[in-house]
């Protein structure tokens, strides 16, 4: 199981290297202005404060973007950052085992004495490392910058937004991954996976102004990924179980599968 | 006594997508230290029998046994003695050559590096480069290379010389014959027909998903058909020649024939003797002719 571990990550080195840089750029381009405004804050805030509620809605149900919690909520937390990490769940579940199917490099590893399940545990191993690399880079960047901008927000509920923006992110690398588990390729999985990630965001967030949205919101990741609860101390943590039970859901589904398919496009 | 290297017994295959058999029945068995060529044109069911014995696919029925144990439930322990290489390898391309036989080694647990650098050399591969920056024959090196240097018991081998320049096929058949005196058995998969002849014991030709004859090369080419270049000096008696028991004309051109015969030669000789031969030449049938014949009664019962 080492040896995948270690050349899927080897493979994936340049990718990853380059995701690092771009979540830094972005935090930092994110972050940098906020000095330049945050003496302003009230004024800038009253503009805002005659959105329609569903334009709020789509805001994530908040019209704070200036104090301190309401400037990472919207900056960082709220929309881009599980988006960039999104994209790259999805392209990591997607490609790890789809990419070795398409190729038949697959096919060499397990003419090795190598079991589907530790080939399917490696590579799930590497994905997981790969995004958590990439979560902890932007978690130790957005740590660093928040005391020199002046952004008073504290440490442990940036540890916790982070945390779960990860598990939603992992959700979807888990959908992407037991897709191509499953047989899909890797186009297949990556739509399907966008789908349901997008999708999760429009119904989630206009399910505060369109009262039926809310029943299949629910089934959805996105709808109990709620960042400004979690920086403000209000977050239900029993919403981190959907997280993780979809997790667990699809590494069974994946190994119960691929186990017994047939491999090969 | 050894257990056979690879037993297989009643194995079907059929995909999910199509409604006939891939693979039909195969009951066929390879014995310890024997080099077992399995032929048959493209889509006649070799890799998918491959594929089956690596359990890369599962069958639809019958079972397959290699060194005595089952395909499926024991793949990883059945995997440790066996050297594999796929008719289109998969590799990967941003690795040097190196980097990859450093990882299937990895995986294989045994190593033998004295014996991986002699195999890079007899077949002169270039371990520093980049996969990607390969040429067809050269990458195939490195697939030949991955399969043997673990020394297996058993290699399974799809085409093992495609993209080969005819040097390096010759280095190629000395490694088969080195492991079987080594006591391996071979699995090879082909449609070279003079590869099977030159290194194999017992030869299978697959149609249609169904094993259709199982012989030793020697065997084989004795009972095949002999051909006869004929040209006389007027012309050929093809009528006399038609009444000739096991005899077909194969191309009649002015004064040439060219026959094939099968059984006893006397009366096309009788034939002859009435008839002023200015000519006469034979071939000695090799796998080629043999494997044709199959082929061409095929195409005679669906006319």
């Amino acid at each position: 199981m080492i040896p995948i571990i270690k050349w899927t990550l080897w493979q994936q080195r340049w990718s990853t290297s380059r995701w690092s840089i771009g979540v830094l750029l972005f935090i930092f381009l994110s972050l940098i202005f906020y000095p330049s405004f945050k003496n302003d804050a009230a004024e800038l805030q009253q503009s805002f404060a005659n959105l329609p509620d569903a334009a709020v809605a789509l805001l994530g149900g908040s019209t704070d973007f200036f104090s301190p919690i309401g400037f990472l909520n919207s900056q960082i937390y709220f929309l881009m950052l599980p988006l960039i990490l999104t994209v790259l769940a999805i392209s990591v579940g997607s490609s790890l085992l789809a990419r070795e199917e398409k190729d038949s490099t697959l096919e060499v590893l397990l003419a090795r004495p190598v079991a589907r399940t530790q080939l399917l545990a490696a590579k799930a191993l590497s994905g997981f490392s790969i995004l958590l690399t990439v979560t902890l880079i932007a978690l130790i960047k957005i740590l660093l910058m928040t005391p020199l901008i002046g952004l008073d927000v504290g440490l442990v509920v940036i540890l916790q937004a982070t945390l779960v923006c990860f598990l939603m992110v992992l959700s979807f690398a888990s959908i992407a991954f037991s897709l191509t588990a499953i047989g899909y390729t890797r186009g297949a999985s990556t739509g399907i996976a966008a789908i349901i990630a997008l999708a999760g965001y429009i119904i989630s967030s206009l399910a505060g102004t369109v009262s039926w949205l809310e029943y299949p919101a629910r089934v959805l990741p996105f709808y109990y990924y709620q960042p400004e609860s979690i920086l403000l101390g209000s977050y239900n943590w029993a919403h981190i179980l959907f997280f993780i039970l979809l997790i667990i859901g699809c590494g069974v589904l994946s190994w119960f599968v691929f186990r017994r398919r047939d491999l090969g496009y | 006594m050894d257990a056979p290297s690879i037993e297989i017994k009643n194995l079907s295959k059929q995909y999910d997508a199509s409604t006939t058999y891939a693979l039909k029945n195969l009951t066929l068995t390879v014995k310890a230290g024997e080099v077992y060529g399995f032929l048959g044109p493209n889509g006649a069911g070799k890799s998918t029998t491959i594929r089956l014995l690596m359990n890369f696919i599962r069958p639809t029925e019958g079972s397959a046994q290699i060194h005595g144990l089952d395909t499926q439930k024991d793949s990883v322990a059945v995997k440790q003695s066996i050297g594999y290489l796929a008719s289109d390898p998969g590799l990967y391309q941003e690795m040097t050559g190196n980097q990859y036989l450093d990882y299937m080694e990895e995986l294989q647990l045994t190593t033998n590096p004295t014996y991986r650098r002699e195999l890079i050399q007899r077949l002169r591969a270039e371990p520093q480069k980049r996969l990607r920056t390969l040429s067809r024959g050269n990458k195939q090196k490195f697939g030949i290379i991955q399969a043997f240097m673990h020394q297996p018991r058993l290699l399974i081998l799809d085409e093992p010389t495609s993209g080969l320049d005819p040097l390096m096929q010759e280095v190629f058949y000395e490694l088969i014959h080195e492991a079987k005196q080594r006591g391996a058995s071979a699995f090879i998969s082909s449609h070279i027909l003079s590869e099977v002849q030159k290194t194999c014991d017992r030869v299978g030709i697959i149609k249609s998903g169904q094993l259709v004859s199982e012989q030793s090369v020697t065997e084989i080419t004795h009972k095949a058909e002999q051909l006869f270049h004929i040209t006389f000096a007027s012309t050929p008696p093809v009528d006399q020649l038609n009444k000739v028991l096991g005899l077909h004309i194969i191309t009649h051109k002015g004064n040439e024939l060219t026959i094939k015969i099968h059984g006893d030669l006397a009366p096309l000789f009788s034939v002859l003797s009435e008839h002023t031969v200015l000519k006469l030449y034979t071939r000695h049938p090799d796998l080629e002719d043999i494997f044709m014949d199959f082929y061409r009664e095929d195409q005679e019962d669906t006319i």
